[in-house]
């Protein structure tokens, strides 16, 4: 199936935004619905988000935040022209679509790109909708987009300190979208919240909204593999029943998630994608890659 | 010309590679026969009279299981016209007999009815249907057969949607693009094969058959749509409004999982999800491929099925210390004989009568134990005929770094929501001719009967193909009239 990459750019550093052919997709999907891409032949199964598209010439975009071997080598290895060997959905249910007043909508870092369609949706559903991305600078993407689609863009960044590992990273958004999100809070009335992101930083602005009582509703990203309810890998508990985040989500109600069972899970595979990166890290530089 | 009956009492042995090899890799345990043997074999059945074979009766599909034999003994001076033949004769009722050959419990089919049983071993149905797939297969003699078939071919100009490219749906497809229709495969994943691919490990049924089976399928004429999610990508209703008729053969994906405490704690795995890394993404290779698995030192597996015993000999090439649990006895074991003999052979230990209770985890919210109950059996019989089992009261905590859990699994979520489908406890409804609730939507395999085997899901393919035949045949006779 030619899945054939139309266009590709870097938008900021690490992230990489991609045109993809993929009519089936275009024709079917929803705000709040994800695809699951393979790229190469021994890769990966991951899951992305469609953030555009064109039901009628058929293609969708996608926007990856290079964090891991998949999305690195997307990065260097694909150009346009070259396909992609899958792109299954949309998958996933779409994201509740309607009125619910002033909604607060947050993303962080690569979690802002899928805001983007459902921020959107809400906006022209008659929603009065801010949407905030919190992320380490200069990682600000579609800011122009969002300016034009929501009522108010709001971009917390912070600088990346030399020395800085993925632990300093994580503490300082947590910290940063804390004190944010509780300054927003007091100061004006929201509806709804949404938030995407690291499960981490979504319970510790879940912590926050609770404290004020406002409905909220998180997008889920648990590790997936067939992502359409064959393997129970993006199990996650949701009001004390198990679910699978794939056919039951990935949005759900963020006062009934078991955070922390989420956060769990979610690093499990860390050491072997440390591992999968570094091996791959080690072949460019034999082949005098750049990197 | 009369076949040779002369009483054999021994089976002519397949050779297997010795246990201590084969725990080390993912390359196939069984090696079959070679056509000296399989004639060997073969002489030895009674070649028992069409009407009265009991084998054929014991066969889910009804090959004609003389008929093929007899043709590797006939013409036993040229193999290739000796296995020819023979295919001919099993592809009346089965297009997948390499699969079948491998993957079917024989022993409770056609071989537990043979009549040599009587005086010593059963013929090895399995493995000489199995030689014949694999002989043809490797000489393009399957080719050949399929290549006089495509020109017979009459088009219908009708067309049939199958959802998902399992055992049921990939016979479907065959059985329709044989007689004259269009037909077109809807798949999730990005590979065909269903459970063939992501569940079966390598060591049992190589990946490299179930391609050139679907290979196969493609030169009938039939189209694949991998990365189709029907329910998400296309619903049913949309399908029927683009085709004559839909099959839906989408199998039992949803696995249960244990209604325990902690049974989400990192390192617990449905069989599914392991199975999947394992298999479809080749996880046993990583990382040269990217998709990880994590097999810790000791590994517990939950269930006594199939799919319990692929798991645990799968995680015992990771070189862990395997046991398998199981709430029941060993006289209620469900995997094959063949699959339990090579779980025992390979080290694989086998705990009877405990049921896990709770799943204990670490700081780091990782599995460390299970906690089972130990439970009794009584005499008295279940629904299913088994006996009875309760609990004691009494526990055992076994050690565990990864568990597998593998006790079933449900019919896939995103169909049975389909409006209008009549569904009960999770399995698509059907009539005798397996139409569901929705005129012209035909279903069969795993999806109307929960976990079964893959020679009942072509079963079923083979059925609904037939009865689809008839609901077309009607609907151009209607439209002509
Ligand atoms: C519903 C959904 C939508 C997503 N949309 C986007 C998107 O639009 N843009 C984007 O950049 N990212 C998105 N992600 C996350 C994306 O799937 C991961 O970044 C990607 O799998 C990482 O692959 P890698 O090999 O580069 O990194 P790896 O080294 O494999 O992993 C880095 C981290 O990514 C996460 N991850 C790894 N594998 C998976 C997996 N199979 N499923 C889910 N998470 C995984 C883990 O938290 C892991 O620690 C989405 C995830 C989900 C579940
Ligand atoms: C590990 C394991 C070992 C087994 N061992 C044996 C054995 O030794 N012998 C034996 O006889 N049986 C065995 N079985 C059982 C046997 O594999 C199944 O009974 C058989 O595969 C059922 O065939 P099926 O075509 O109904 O479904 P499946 O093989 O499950 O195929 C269903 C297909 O439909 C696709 N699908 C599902 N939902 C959708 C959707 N919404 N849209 C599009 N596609 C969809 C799936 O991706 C899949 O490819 C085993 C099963 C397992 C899991
Ligand atoms: S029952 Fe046994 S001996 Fe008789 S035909 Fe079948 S395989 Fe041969
Ligand atoms: S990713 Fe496999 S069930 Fe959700």
């Amino acid at each position: 199936m030619p899945y054939k990459i139309l266009d590709k750019k870097e938008l900021a550093m690490n992230e990489v935004w991609y045109k993809i052919h993929a009519p089936h997709v275009a024709k079917k999907v929803q705000p709040g619905q994800f695809v699951i891409v393979r790229a190469f032949p021994n890769g990966e199964r991951i899951p992305l988000t469609p953030v555009t598209w064109d039901r009628d010439e058929g293609w969708i975009t996608l926007i990856t935040f290079v964090r891991g071997k998949t999305t690195m080598r997307m990065a260097n290895e694909l150009k346009p022209g070259d396909e992609l060997l899958n792109v299954a959905g949309p998958l996933g249910n779409p994201a509740p679509m309607k009125k619910f007043g002033k909604i607060l909508a947050i993303g962080m870092i690569t979690g802002i790109v899928e805001v983007f369609p459902i921020a959107k949706a809400w906006q022209e559903a008659g929603n009065e909708v801010t949407t905030l991305h919190v992320s380490p600078n200069p990682m600000v993407i579609l800011k122009e987009e969002f300016e034009n689609a929501v009522s108010r863009h709001i971009v917390e960044g912070f600088d990346l300190q030399p020395g800085w590992g993925m632990n300093e990273i994580a503490q300082e958004l947590v910290k940063r979208a804390v004190a944010k999100v509780k300054e927003l809070l007091e100061n004006e009335h929201f509806d709804m919240i949404l938030t995407v992101g690291p499960a981490g930083g979504q319970k510790a602005v879940f912590n926050v909204v609770k404290e004020f009582g406002i409905p909220m509703h998180a997008d889920l990203h648990p590790i997936m593999v067939d992502a359409t309810g064959m393997c129970g890998a993006c199990r996650v508990t949701v009001g004390g029943e198990v679910k699978f985040a794939c056919i039951d989500g990935p949005g759900f109600d963020a006062y009934k998630v078991d955070w922390d069972e989420l956060i769990h899970r979610s690093g499990f595979y860390a050491p072997m994608e440390r591992l999968a990166l570094e091996t791959y890290l080690k072949q460019l530089q034999a082949q005098g890659g750049e990197q | 010309m009369a076949v040779r009956r002369k009483l054999i009492k021994e089976r002519v042995p397949t050779p297997e590679r010795p246990a201590e090899e084969r725990v080390k890799d993912f390359a196939e345990v069984n090696l079959g026969y070679t056509f000296e043997l399989a004639v060997k074999e073969a002489e030895r059945c009674l070649q028992c009279p069409y009407d009265y074979a009991p084998c054929i009766k014991g066969c889910p599909v009804h090959i004609n299981i003389p008929g093929f034999i007899s043709k590797l003994v006939e013409y036993r001076d040229d193999p290739d016209k000796a296995v020819k033949e023979a295919l001919n004769v099993i592809w009346a009722c089965n297009s997948l007999p390499a699969t079948t050959g491998r993957v079917c419990p024989q022993e409770d089919q056609c071989e537990m009815n043979c009549v040599m049983g009587k005086v010593g071993d059963k013929i090895n149905i399995g493995k000489l249907e199995r030689f014949v797939a694999d002989y043809a297969r490797e000489k393009g003699i399957d080719e050949e057969l399929l290549f006089e078939i495509i020109p017979k071919i009459e088009k219908k100009g009708q067309s049939v949607a199958i959802i998902g490219a399992g055992p049921a749906g990939l016979t479907a497809a065959g059985e329709l693009a044989k007689l004259g229709y269009d037909v077109t495969i809807y798949e999730a994943l990005h590979e065909a094969g269903g459970v063939l691919m992501y569940g079966i490990p390598e060591f049992r049924l190589p990946k490299s058959i179930v391609e050139s089976e679907i290979e196969k399928l493609k030169k009938l004429g039939v189209k694949i749509l991998t990365d189709h999610v029907v329910g998400r990508t296309v619903t049913i209703e949309e399908l029927l409004e683009e085709y004559d008729a839909v099959f839906i053969g989408s199998g039992a994906g949803t696995p249960r999982l244990v209604n325990a405490p902690g049974v989400n704690l990192n390192g617990i795995y449905t069989a599914n999800e392991f199975l999947t890394r394992v298999n479809l993404m080749k996880a046993y290779k990583f990382p040269e491929y990217d998709t990880p698995v994590y097999v810790g030192k000791k590994v517990i597996v939950i269930g006594a099925g199939n799919t319990a015993m692929d798991a645990a000999r799968s995680a015992r090439r990771f070189g862990a210390d395997v046991t398998i649990t199981y709430r029941r006895g060993p006289e209620d074991v469900s995997a094959r004989i063949e699959e339990v003999h090579h779980a025992k052979e390979e080290g694989i230990k086998f705990e009877y009568f405990i049921n896990p209770v709770e799943f204990i985890g670490d700081e780091n919210g990782k599995v460390k134990a299970v906690k089972f109950e130990k439970m009794k059996a009584l005499e008295e019989k279940d629904s299913r005929g088994k006996r009875k089992i309760v609990g004691t009261g009494e526990y055992v905590t076994l050690e565990a770094d990864t568990v597998i859990i593998a006790i079933g699994k449900h019919p896939n979520r995103l169909i049975v929501n389909t409006p209008g489908l009549k569904v009960e406890r999770g399995k698509i409804v059907v009539d005798e001719n397996l139409m569901t609730s929705i005129p012209g939507v035909f279903a069969g395999g795993d999806a109307i009967r929960g976990e079964a085997t893959v020679i009942l899901a072509m079963g079923d393919g083979r059925k609904a193909a037939k009865a689809i035949h008839e609901y077309l045949t009607k609907k151009r006779e209607g439209q002509n009239a």
